[in-house]
């Protein structure tokens, strides 16, 4: 067994020959740390926090094997506990279980099979208590978010819903055609508005649940979809937009991922420009060098105001004025990229305008 | 000022949504003016540089905003002198069905009510109903 995954346990023993044999016996099967007395196993566990099952003897000078255990267990919580007395100490034994230090004891003196057993054992409690904490922990934090999303859900999905029928009741007192059709093109607007909620939902659900698809990745294809996105918009808004790609060396990587982070990226660069102005530039570019995709967006609009810097990867954080931003994309690029191993890098001015720097590990 | 006429703002981040309100509030008959604000910061600046209002003054404010929002602008709102205040009503606005928002609401002695989106011509003639009986 590879040496790392060996379970790790601890064993206290104020006899040093007991320690000599319990060695011994089990160095092959477990990766083993003795201690003399309990300030000792303080140390090794303070130096190893991933000691998974303790071991220890019950009479020792000082401290007995339950105070040590009662004593650890705020610090300690995880480690599963094992006690090993050598002389009917029963009412130790049973003071020790029925306080819920303890998980199993071993009578001294202990056989091979005996020991290892309760190890196997108490590694397997070790395991499902952590991945039941570990469990506990993301369904906290889902429960959360669906609270969150349960708020904004109304707000986002039903506010175009709600626009639209505002407008429909207005229509029907409209005479004139010119007016029906000023109407029809904003409940077009409030539709694309739902839809563009919906489509980063959809984004959102896919990064959360989606397995990680690990291929071969070309930056140009990357590049190219992203430039038949925004080179409309660039025209359209008149924002200049300048890209470049340079990959030297294979990168693999989650392509559904590094997509979703470039688009919400652009996006915002475009969408957050200032309102005119000759000189507006978007600037894309990816590098990757040494078996790490660097990818650059940068842009000279309007920047964010120093007080939200720490907000904008909050979900639902709105920061502007506009009534486009849903409070998703870089809450989206973040969740991207804790799933890839990626990292981000902010710097913005604002009304100077906002650079975001990506670093990815190829897979 | 013509009989019964009364002035509104209207505060709400969602363009569409200002121009239904102005709509409505244009068809109701008894306007005497309407402004519209996309931010409730604007809003807030104009109430305070207006010379205090002789006359009614109806203001609908959306509750779920960016960078300010329907709560905060209230907030704020209720900081100014007595004197500036007394002839603004205000009425929430929101498409939230939380019953948070809706208590919270409540709790601010200068709204009036909460209205559900999106305002209609029944809401409104109902809003005018307090002031002309």
């Amino acid at each position: 067994m590879d040496s790392s995954k060996k379970i790790k346990v601890l064993y206290i023993d104020d006899e040093p020959n007991n320690l000599v044999s319990f060695k011994a016996s089990f160095r092959f099967d477990y990766t083993i740390f003795i201690a003399n007395n309990t300030t000792e196993a303080l140390q090794r566990l303070e130096e190893n926090p991933d000691i998974s099952v303790i071991l220890s003897d019950q009479k020792m000078p000082g401290m007995t094997g339950v105070e040590f255990f009662e004593d650890i267990r705020t610090k300690y919580p995880n480690p599963v506990r094992i006690l090993i007395t050598g002389y009917a100490d029963i009412d130790s034994v049973i003071n020790a279980i029925n306080r819920g230090h303890v998980f199993r004891y071993i009578k001294k003196p202990w056989t091979d099979v005996d020991v290892q057993s309760a190890i196997d054992e108490a590694y397997k409690f070790y395991v499902t208590t952590s991945m039941l904490t570990l469990k506990n922990e993301e369904l906290q934090k889902a429960y959360e978010e669906l609270d969150k999303f349960a708020y904004s859900a109304t707000h986002d999905m039903r506010g175009p819903i709600l626009s639209v029928l505002g407008i429909i009741d207005l229509t029907k007192n409209a005479e004139e055609m010119s007016e029906v059709k000023e109407m029809v093109g904003m409940m077009e607007n409030a539709m694309l508005k739902l839809d563009n909620y919906i489509q980063n939902l959809h984004d959102h659900y896919s990064i959360r649940r989606g397995e990680l698809n690990i291929t071969d990745i070309d930056f140009e294809d990357v590049m190219k979809d992203m430039s038949d996105l925004y080179d409309i918009s660039s025209r359209v808004k008149n924002v200049k937009f300048e890209k470049s790609v340079q990959q030297n060396g294979k990168f693999r990587g989650d392509d559904i991922s590094i997509k979703i982070i470039a688009n919400n990226l652009l996006s915002n660069a475009f969408k957050y420009q200032k309102k005119e102005g000759d000189d507006r530039t978007v600037s894309f570019s990816i590098k990757v060098e040494n078996n790490t995709a660097v990818i650059t967006v940068e842009d000279n609009g309007i920047g964010i105001p120093e007080k939200n810097m720490n907000d904008v990867f909050t979900m639902f954080f709105r920061g502007a004025n506009d009534e486009i931003g849903s409070g998703f994309g870089l809450y989206n690029v973040k969740d991207a990229l804790n799933k890839i191993n990626g990292k981000i890098e902010v710097t913005s001015t604002e009304n100077v305008g906002s650079k975001f720097i990506v670093t990815i590990p190829s897979k | 000022m013509s009989e019964g006429k009364m002035n509104f703002i209207v505060i709400d981040d969602s363009k569409l949504d200002c121009f239904i309100a102005e709509k409505i509030i244009l068809n109701s008959g008894k306007c005497e003016s309407v402004k519209v604000f996309q931010q409730a910061v604007q809003a807030l600046e104009y109430i305070q540089a207006a010379a205090t209002s002789q006359s009614t003054t109806v203001v609908f404010v959306d509750i779920q905003m960016p960078v300010m929002n329907g709560f905060e602008f209230v907030e704020n709102f209720e900081k100014l002198s007595d004197e500036l205040k007394k002839n603004y009503h205000i009425y929430m606005l929101s498409s939230s069905i939380n019953e948070n928002d809706i208590a919270r609401v409540k709790g601010y002695p200068s709204v009036k009510h909460f209205l559900n989106k999106p305002l209609t011509n029944n809401t409104i003639q109902s809003v005018l109903e307090e002031y002309n009986p």
